[in-house]
């Protein structure tokens, strides 16, 4: 975690002071010396101090322009400051309960004294974890936890059975509420790894997400040692998901080993029933799940890290080599896949009824897209709505080929390219189902033409994606005599053009999207049966 | 790739007529795909192309009315050099089992 010197600094005075503390009653219980319970109560005051030092420091290092990840890691320090108070606390509550007992006997028993030196161990790790890059400290500092809450177990048990035997019962629940105050002490130090964990990953994690990502490791069968594991968050998905890489800290950042993604619990469900549903139709193309585990209305998922480079990467190389590539392996396996699963029935996309249903959510972000129909002289041009409600009467009257097999969300960054062994697979596949494929190349083009990369060379290259893209489906259709490819690609499209706005805030961009939407639309409307057989899309929509 | 960026401009007053006239000689300019724009000094070659953005702008008041008409497409076709497409068509040989 980033070291900020002056909280750092101050931590260190509060895990010293603590530690003192801590030493002091341990030395009183072994040497049966309350003198000493009444010294480590003194450093109360210079913890508190400490406390209060790093909070007010906090507050300074704080300022309006500080980025998420730099206050995050203030944060960071803040929880772990208020973590280390909070055991200093116990620390105390359980010195006033040492200094009532008439006999420490009790508590002279080995699984305390363990439980005292695990926290010890605790505290003495904090710096180290806090200054160290990989998250193996802190995971040992967490675990901790684990072993000081088996301990205090164990020694509550044995004076469970001591209860029943009716004697000194009134020390045998005095040493109870001093186990009970330890196994809480632990808990804090579990906040305290917590805290330098979360700092390191760039997101604040709770620490039962911490665990399942821990559960889900301990299943991949690879031979982490604990010490070696280290998570960097890779950011977050549009439906809410955060997703972090699994690597190991030993070697370089290419060594992500796996993908951990966690969120809603139907969401991810949903994904590794798409991801399980390709492996049985097309394997080969998914990642492998490794583990899936729910907790409550959450759930996390770690599957296989694909090498290679997604299509909107592929993009900014200057040279077209690995793009083209990478563009006629991915219609090569497009061939394949729907050669594979096509099914003996027709499934229409209903572009027209998807684009309906997202027009709310379009003039949410565009509201000066919700023009009403316009009048120049003779010449009129309906409202969108309108024109949606057209299109959907000859998108019904459409031959439709039969479906299959589809991503469901074919977008750029869905799709992976590994030049090395020339192999496509995909991601993101919790849209999968069977449908007429030019829903996965309309979108696929529209995703190309979305994104905000503005540099005449890019944009040509993005132009000339989606022109291949096409060609691609039109050749297609020749083969398997798929007559109405072009009117559906043009519903398709539209449809996309215009949906796709939602996710552009820059304006011209989104214009540019919604004038081409709409274009397609208001060209089809006008055909004629016959002029609708012969029509072709025109090429220049690929251009910006 | 285009040379340095060039500029035509002009203004008038004229009457009805002549105005309609005007905007017959873009109309047909436009149909033909060539719009020859020219002073003593400089010619301009337009080539609008089969979809442009029109932008139609009125304001209206008391003292003055105004319409603007814009027209814009790009010229990608200018380095069609670079352009070979990017799919390559596949052998119809490539059928499987």
């Amino acid at each position: 975690m980033k070291i900020l010197p002056p909280l750092y600094e101050a931590l260190r005075f509060l895990i010293l002071d603590i530690q003192k503390q801590l030493q002091t009653i341990q030395d009183g219980l072994e040497r049966e010396d309350p003198t000493l319970f009444d010294k480590s109560l003194e450093r109360i005051d210079y913890i508190e101090n400490a406390h209060i030092n790093l909070l007010n420091r906090a507050g300074a290092t704080y300022c309006a322009d500080s980025c998420r990840n730099e206050r995050l890691n203030i944060q960071c320090y803040e929880h772990i400051s208020t973590s280390l108070k909070a055991l200093s606390s116990r620390l105390q509550e359980l010195t006033y309960q040492l200094k009532q007992m008439k006999s420490l006997k009790l508590i002279q028993k080995k699984p305390v004294y363990q439980a005292f030196d695990s926290l010890n161990k605790g505290l003495s790790l904090i710096s180290a974890a806090i200054e160290s890059e990989s998250l193996g400290l802190a995971i040992d500092i967490c675990r901790l936890q684990v072993r000081i809450d088996k301990t205090c177990d164990q020694q509550l048990d044995k004076y469970k059975k001591s209860l029943k035997t009716g004697q000194q019962t009134e020390a045998l629940l005095q040493a109870s509420f001093i186990l009970k105050d330890v196994s809480i002490m632990g808990q804090a130090l579990l906040r305290v790894g917590e805290g330098i964990i979360s700092a390191n990953v760039g997101q604040f994690i709770q620490i039962d997400r911490y665990q399942a990502l821990e559960a889900s490791l301990s299943e991949l069968d690879h031979q982490l040692s604990q010490n070696d594991l280290k998570i960097h968050s890779m950011g977050e998905t549009k439906s809410g998901c955060t997703i972090s890489g699994v690597g190991t800290a030993s070697e370089a950042e290419h060594s992500i080993l796996a993908i951990f993604k966690e969120g809603k619990k139907r969401k991810l469900q949903e994904e590794k029933a798409g991801i399980e549903s390709w492996h049985q139709k097309f394997p080969g193309i998914a990642p492998e799940v490794y583990s899936y585990q729910k907790q409550g209305d959450k759930a996390s998922l770690l599957f296989e890290y694909l090498t290679g480079q997604t299509f909107d990467k592929l993009l900014l190389e200057k040279d077209n080599k690995h793009l083209k590539k990478g563009l006629n392996t991915l219609f090569n396996t497009l061939l394949d896949i729907w050669q594979t699963t096509r099914i003996k029935e027709p499934r229409s996309a209903d572009f027209m009824r998807q684009l309906n249903k997202r027009l709310g959510s379009i003039y949410d972000v565009h509201p000066n897209f919700n023009l009403k129909g316009l009048q120049i002289g003779n010449v009129k041009q309906p409202s969108l709505e309108k024109l949606v409600e057209e299109a959907e009467k000859i998108e019904r009257d459409l031959q439709v080929p039969n479906a299959v097999y589809i991503h469901g969300d074919f977008n750029t960054d869905n799709i992976i390219y590994d030049a090395l062994t020339d192999q496509i697979s995909f991601i993101d596949l919790h849209r999968s189902e069977y449908m007429d494929y030019v829903q996965d190349l309309s979108v696929l083009i529209v995703s190309f033409y979305r994104l905000t990369y503005f540099d005449p060379d890019t944009r040509k290259r993005i132009a000339r994606s989606m022109e291949a893209i096409y060609d691609f489906g039109h050749d297609y259709a020749e083969q398997i005599r798929d007559r109405d490819y072009e009117i559906r690609m043009a519903l398709g499209l539209a449809r996309s053009f215009l949906t796709s706005t939602r996710f552009v805030l820059d304006q011209e961009h989104a214009k540019s999207m919604h004038h081409k939407g709409r274009f397609l639309i208001e060209q089809l409307i006008q055909l004629d049966k016959t002029q609708r057989k012969n029509y072709m899309i025109p090429k220049e929509i690929f251009h910006d | 790739m285009a040379k340095n960026n060039q500029y035509f401009e002009h203004e008038s007053l004229q009457d009805k007529d002549a105005i309609i006239s005007y905007l017959k000689a873009l109309t047909e300019g436009i149909e033909k795909g060539e719009i020859l724009l020219s002073d003593e000094e400089e010619t301009l070659l337009l080539k609008p192309g089969k979809i442009s953005l029109l932008r139609i702008k009125a304001t209206n008041s008391k003292k003055n009315s105004e319409l603007r008409l814009r027209l814009s497409w790009s010229n990608y076709e200018a380095d069609s050099d670079k352009n070979a497409p990017l799919f390559i068509k596949a052998k119809k040989a490539s059928k499987s089992k």
